[in-house]
């Protein structure tokens, strides 16, 4: 590497981008237009997007807000939050019978004091299962005892870990060793050395990147992705090719 | 070297903290550095408060490889006997090259007069320190202006510059109040823009990059400043010409 500046040397996938402001926290960004512009900046083509009003707040609303960041957006991708409620579930319903489910994002369970627990969740989790809908959770925001103990019950539900910290480096190897259907997300996966022990074990096909912008800046982790020494179809992989197949989408590599 | 520059890590780590996953690998540290053309690595020891057990380990740890990592000495005011003593040794004997400091590991706030004995060493030698900066209690970065003010031969870096808010606005604070403190970029919290205000703020002459590793990677650590929105000019000093002139390499 000879260069002070960075471009992506694949199609990027962004498996981790909030958009809107949260209560307590405001986005460098109003609008889809300005988030183009900075994943522009970055050689980021396409994104899968939640609103951050569902972490700790309404996921209705954020949900519904949410609409209006997606719409003739095709770079945009919708992922929907949730929580445990009846309502929630009828919303998701309602979206998945309009065809516009390809994944969700569990809320903050810890603000949000629901724990995520088999008896609160089951009949979301079965429903997932049964339409096959991989689950977005932030191990910033659930604890992973919880994750680990929850999941367990339902083998057949993709799970995608997201923001795993250097603290969290013990955990991911019995996640992804006791959750076959479980992907790491890489924003804060940062521990020296630690990816590269884990493909090891486990191939190419558990990792996917995301930015987890706007809490993490956008350009650091992608950067880092290219710097692991992976080869071009590897690469491709970790920074678009495996979260496609999340989605079920047709790769575009 | 990147583009002509020597690019040196301010920020690292001889020891194991294996709970978290840390292993100080030298192998492994050195093929991350290799990566992305990091020059030399600064490494301390901040797990036994004597000092003298820390700074051997770093020497150690140097010796393999003196040519990737540049050694700093380790003391504490919980021992506070023995902080001169190991200070004198480390830097005379030992040949390590800078102070770092680790307030959250102690009872005592930076500006804590017990403190001042290792500050009044650094300052008659005009030698740099390094001290974690944050949210501790003992740690917090408005405690530099007192100290940097009072000790101006010596230089301070804030390490992590405060990591989170309003920390991180305490240390560019001090920046602009100190012309001897300095910001070291190393944090997992990677904030969108904080390399930008850094630069903007304090500015990039003032501003040193770092990356605790093995803690972390520096390869994420580097890319936060190689993909921020500043010059190219602005880049070289942060990667490297401003470590090189504080620490006269």
């Amino acid at each position: 590497m000879n260069s002070l500046t960075f471009q992506p040397l694949v199609p990027v996938f962004d498996a981790n981008i909030g958009v809107g402001h949260r209560h307590d926290r405001i986005a460098p960004f109003t609008d889809s237009s300005q988030l183009l512009e900075e994943m522009g900046r970055h050689g980021v083509s396409r994104a899968l997007v939640y609103h951050v009003q569902g972490e700790t707040r309404g996921v209705l609303n954020a949900n519904e807000t949410l609409f209006s960041w997606v719409e003739n957006q095709p770079s945009l991708y919708p992922q929907w939050m949730i929580t445990p409620s009846i309502d929630c579930l009828k919303q998701l319903e309602q979206l998945h019978s309009e065809n516009q489910v390809s994944c969700v994002r569990l809320s903050n369970t810890i603000e949000c004091k629901l724990p995520f627990v088999e008896w609160l969740y089951n009949d979301l989790l079965v429903w997932l299962s049964e339409k096959k809908i991989p689950l977005w959770i932030s191990l910033a925001d659930t604890s992973p005892l919880e994750i680990m103990e929850t999941l367990s019950h339902f083998p057949n539900l993709v799970s995608v870990l997201v923001g795993a910290h250097y603290s969290h480096s013990p955990l991911i190897r019995p996640f992804l060793q006791r959750l076959p259907n479980s992907y790491i997300e890489l924003s804060r996966f940062e521990g020296l050395g630690k990816v590269a022990e884990l493909k090891t074990e486990f191939g190419t096909k558990r990792f996917i990147y995301g930015s987890f912008y706007p809490r993490y800046a956008m350009g650091p982790t992608l950067f880092f992705v290219h710097q692991l020494g992976l080869s071009q179809s590897e690469l491709e992989s970790f920074c678009a090719g495996n979260l496609e197949n999340v989605l079920g989408m047709e790769t575009l590599i | 070297m990147i583009d002509g520059t020597t690019v040196i890590d301010f920020h690292g780590h001889v020891g194991s903290w294996d709970s978290v996953g840390m292993i100080d690998n030298p192998t492994i540290m050195m093929q991350a550095m290799d990566s992305v053309s990091i020059d030399k690595s600064c490494v301390f020891n901040i797990f036994h408060p004597d000092g003298t057990t820390s700074n051997n380990a770093t020497a150690a740890f140097v010796a393999k490889h003196p040519d990737r990592f540049i050694g700093f000495a380790y003391v504490s005011p919980i021992m506070p006997d023995r902080m001169l003593p190991e200070l004198e040794r480390s830097i005379d004997q030992l040949k390590l090259a800078a102070i770092k400091l680790y307030p959250h590991y102690t009872p005592f706030p930076l500006n804590d007069s017990i403190w001042d004995p290792i500050y009044e060493f650094a300052n008659e030698r005009e030698l740099t320190i390094i001290t974690h900066t944050g949210q501790e209690p003992t740690a917090a970065p408005k405690f530099l202006i007192d100290i940097a003010l009072r000790f101006p031969k010596a230089i301070f870096v804030a390490g992590h510059a405060g990591n989170i808010e309003p920390y991180r606005s305490q240390a560019i604070k001090a920046a602009q109040s100190c012309p001897n403190v300095y910001l070291e970029t190393c944090s997992s919290f990677r904030s969108p823009g904080v390399i930008e205000r850094l630069v903007m703020e304090a500015g990039a002459d003032r501003v040193i990059f770092g990356s605790d590793t093995p803690l972390m990677d520096p390869r994420c650590q580097i890319g936060k400043i190689l993909t921020a929105k500043i010059s190219d000019q602005e880049k070289r000093l942060i990667i490297g010409e401003n470590a090189c002139r504080i620490l006269k390499l």
